[in-house]
């Protein structure tokens, strides 16, 4: 998708004026949909769709044996597919860049211990612990991506229940596990500092959240501000564009405070979630 | 003041359907027996085998005489000479622009249908070959009108009128081809404040109403410059998301269709119109009206 | 992870010895209190805000265009660029050049051993350096061409991913790229109280988890930020760990002065070289 100069003028005069082309105004977010537990295999599992973005996440937890420099946390991993559905620019290896990209900034943004606790995820030190694999798939990309991954990422973990570890016992090299085989004796992880990535655009000299496909094609560069707890994990700068220093304070200023309204909505949305409702799941 | 953050559930979607209970007509599917072929005659989305006439696409028959045809549910631009399309440009080739018109070939646009600044009997020279990037360049949109169907479906285009040619701000918005009802005009002055063009293939164009029409050179002119001033902006983004409200709700979009939902939306604010319940809202008190009007 | 078998790779299941080391019993808190003392004197005697002493030397590769050396103290770094050619499998004209960085820890560079493919880690790197450049290279000087830079790290001893932009900023005026301006960039770690400019490899190491978590500042990170110098525009930012919003105001100001020190001896050392090879053509 190309688009003409007088276009993009429109959509620049429209962000200075602070009423984008759908109305909104420069902080403003498009409605999402969100829905939990929609993949029967795996151990907790969200979906979010955000204008036409859609993204699907699943976790998957194993025994693992933790790394010799870390010996009492667990692990976590993220793996991103950019799936040749969403577009099909990502064929073959075409979305592999976007992939790395995505899954190494969640990977950042997950590694303080601040953000998320690996310690709660040992077994027993330095023999064994669990393994949290993340996968995220794109079912279909409509920008915004980093934003929409990231809430999706935070409500599969918040739905992720790990089985209750009844007991270990050590004998010389072996190690016996006794799990809870009762399906509703499970853990919850604590996702409360689950990070919320928020893009902020940069077009003319305003910076905007949640660009729609034609305000991405305007923009320049923008920031990947990630937010946790009132604090910042990982920033990530993209585009080909360069920005003043004081722009950029502003970007963060602005980043931080949207990830909060974010990051609210978000667990007011996830706490209203009631088990017995009949899923949705795919179709339309 | 931002909006609220909408996050809200799967299970809690609305349903966006505003069929009235009208009877549903028959769809046929790829490969379904149509009817015993010996009288009719093949159309588009049909093909014979062993006497019968088949469906190759899903969809609902239309039968004009003895020709039958089956139009799918959701299909690219089929063209017809006469329709008034928006296009936007994708390669400047010699003599020819190619445009993205929403059909399965790109349509092209020739240097010799295209009015050029200077009058409308002006010669083709050698420059205006070389100058064609200057008037029309990749991404640029314009609106046309279908000249001529080539054999392969692909289209070719002209803009020999002054109410064709480049478009300058506006918002555009692709819907479903079907979407599109004809009618006599497809250019719109709304009275609300805004223009409008439907293109038959699916981009609608949303702009500021020109009052002064003082460009009367085809119109390769965008102004950059002007700043569209808030009350018309806000028309446009409020016309635009009445739109995808009806397409949402798979309604047909014309001049009355997109007055009314307009009208029926004024109880919303502009951004309030991108949540689904309001657009569905919309949508039905639309459908109320379009009944209404159509009983008395 | 896919793994070239026609190298030897090592048993994946080895381990630097460091680990069984004495230092290692420590808890981090007391390592950091040995690498940084309480009135902010590091290990080496620079305070926090001092930059190490850097080396750099263009024309160190005589095979590519352009080429530079940097060294912070341990930390080395080569970048080699070469000339501009084709993009390879491109689909479409396109009216702006490309860059493609390469970053890349030689194996024996670091603690661990380093396979010879690039891992995640390099991946981003060489993204955010690709992000860095961009913005400092004229690319409408040569469109539907493709700049290769590639940045190995010989040594790293910290601060390796700002080492290798500015060095490439170095090695790109060396091979006569067009350029806007002059990149220099500069890594700042956070612990608790402690503010590091140019971290070495074990303070990046201990700013990657907080270790004040018993005095409530569980402040922690490093922050790479590059700066175009008379454009004052950052072209590059990056940060992780777990910052608060007035850590980050005053570290950016740290890093865009820290980064602006740099530019002199950058053109210092260009200006070196158009010297020499000046006298060397009237030789």
């Amino acid at each position: 998708m190309a688009l003409c100069e007088a276009e993009k003028t429109f959509v620049l005069h429209g962000v200075e004026e602070n009423f984008r082309i759908d109305g909104r105004e420069r902080e403003d977010y498009r409605p999402m949909e969100l829905e939990t537990n929609i993949v029967s295999h795996a151990f907790g599992s969200a979906r979010l769709r955000l204008a036409n973005t859609d993204v699907l996440v699943a976790v998957k937890i194993e025994v693992d044996v933790p790394y010799p420099e870390r010996p009492r946390e667990g692990k976590l991993e993220f793996f991103v597919d950019c799936s040749a559905n969403a577009t099909p620019d990502f064929e073959g290896r075409g979305g592999e860049d976007l992939a790395v990209e995505i899954s190494n900034s969640l990977a950042g943004a997950y590694r303080s211990p601040e953000v998320f606790d690996l310690t709660k995820l040992c077994i027993l030190k330095g023999r064994k612990c669990w393994k949290i694999f993340v996968d995220i798939l794109l079912l279909e990309c409509g920008g915004n991506l980093y934003d929409a991954v990231s809430i999706a990422v935070k409500a599969a973990l918040w739905d992720t229940r790990i089985p209750l570890v009844k007991s270990v016992t050590v004998d010389g090299n072996n190690i016996d596990m006794e799990v809870s085989e009762e399906l509703h004796d499970c853990q919850k992880l604590d996702v409360t500092g689950a990070p919320i990535m928020v893009t902020v655009c940069k077009i003319g000299e305003q910076c905007i959240v949640d660009p729609s496909a034609a305000e991405e094609l305007c923009s320049v560069g923008a920031l990947v501000i990630s937010v946790s707890r009132n604090k910042f994990s990982t920033i990530l700068q993209t585009g080909s564009g360069s920005l003043h220093p004081q722009t950029l304070l502003e970007c963060l200023q602005t980043g931080h405070k949207v990830a909060q309204r974010l990051h609210d909505a978000l667990i007011e949305t996830l706490v209203d979630i009631k088990p017995s409702e009949n899923s949705v799941g795919f179709l339309r | 003041m931002p909006q609220k953050i909408h996050i809200r559930l799967a299970a809690h979607r609305v349903n966006a359907s505003v069929a009235v209970n009208r009877r549903v007509p028959k769809i046929f599917t790829p490969g379904q027996v149509i009817t015993e072929q010996n009288e009719f005659m093949r159309g588009h989305g049909t093909y014979e085998e062993e006497g019968f006439l088949k469906s190759s696409v899903a969809g609902v028959k239309e039968q004009v005489n003895n020709l039958i045809s089956i139009r799918p549910l959701k299909s690219r631009y089929n063209g017809e000479v006469g329709d008034v399309v928006v296009g936007r440009i994708t390669e400047v080739q010699q003599k020819r622009w190619k445009v993205d018109t929403n059909s399965r070939l790109d349509s092209v646009l020739l240097l010799s249908s295209v009015n050029l600044p200077g009058g409308e009997l002006r010669r083709r020279s050698a420059e205006d070959e070389h100058m064609m990037r200057q008037y029309l360049q990749e991404g640029d949109l314009i609106s046309a009108e279908v000249q001529s169907v080539f054999s392969d479906g692909s289209l070719s285009l002209h803009t020999r009128s002054l109410k064709y040619g480049k478009l300058s701000q506006g918002v555009l918005i692709k819907v479903f081809p079907s979407l599109i009802k004809r009618s006599k005009t497809h250019f719109h002055n709304l009275y609300v404040g805004a223009s409008i063009i439907l293109g038959n293939n699916g981009f609608i164009w949303i702009y500021p109403t020109v009052t002064n029409s003082e460009d009367g050179v085809g119109g390769f002119v965008q102004n950059l410059e002007e700043v569209v001033s808030r009350p018309e902006r806000e028309t446009i983004a409020r016309l635009r998301n009445c739109i995808l409200a009806l397409t949402q709700s798979k309604m047909m979009l014309f001049d009355t269709s997109i007055l009314y939902a307009f009208e029926e939306s004024q109880k919303y604010s502009v951004p309030e119109l991108l949540v689904p319940e309001a657009m569905v809202d919309v949508a039905i008190l639309t459908q109320d009206r379009l009944s209404m009007a159509e009983n008395s | 992870m896919p793994i070239d078998h026609k190298r030897i790779n090592g048993p994946e299941i080895t381990i630097p010895y460091q680990l069984f080391d004495k230092l290692n019993t420590k808890s981090g808190k007391s390592q950091f209190k040995d690498f940084v003392k309480s009135n902010g004197v590091r290990i080496d005697g620079r305070s926090a805000n001092d930059h190490r002493k850097i080396f750099l030397k263009t024309g160190v590769v005589s095979q590519a265009k352009g080429s530079a050396y940097i060294e912070l103290d341990k930390t080395k770094v080569i970048v080699s660029v070469f000339n501009p050619r084709e993009i390879p499998n491109k689909s479409e004209y396109s009216s702006k050049g490309e860059i493609y960085c390469e970053f890349k820890y030689a194996p024996f560079s670091c603690h661990k051993r380093r396979l010879h493919q690039q891992d995640p880690e390099e991946l981003q790197y060489s993204a955010i350096m690709k992000q860095a450049l961009e913005s400092a290279v004229s690319r409408h000087e040569f469109p539907n061409f493709q700049v290769d830079i590639y940045a190995l790290v010989l040594h790293n001893d910290g601060a390796a991913l700002s080492a290798a932009i500015t060095v490439a900023g170095v090695a790109l005026a060396h091979a006569g790229i067009p350029m806007y301006d002059l990149i220099t960039s500069v890594t700042l770690a956070v612990q608790g109280e402690f503010v590091l400019v140019d971290p070495n490899l074990e303070e990046e190491r201990l700013c990657q988890v907080p270790l004040f978590k018993d005095e409530q500042n569980t402040n922690h990170g490093i922050v790479v930020l590059s700066m175009l110098a008379t454009h004052e525009q950052v072209s590059q930012f990056y940060q992780t760990g777990n910052l608060a919003m007035d850590n980050l105001t005053s570290a950016i100001e740290t890093l865009t002065n820290a980064a602006k020190d740099i530019v002199v001896l950058v053109k210092k050392c260009l200006v070196r070289h158009v010297i020499k090879s000046a006298r060397n053509v009237e030789d």
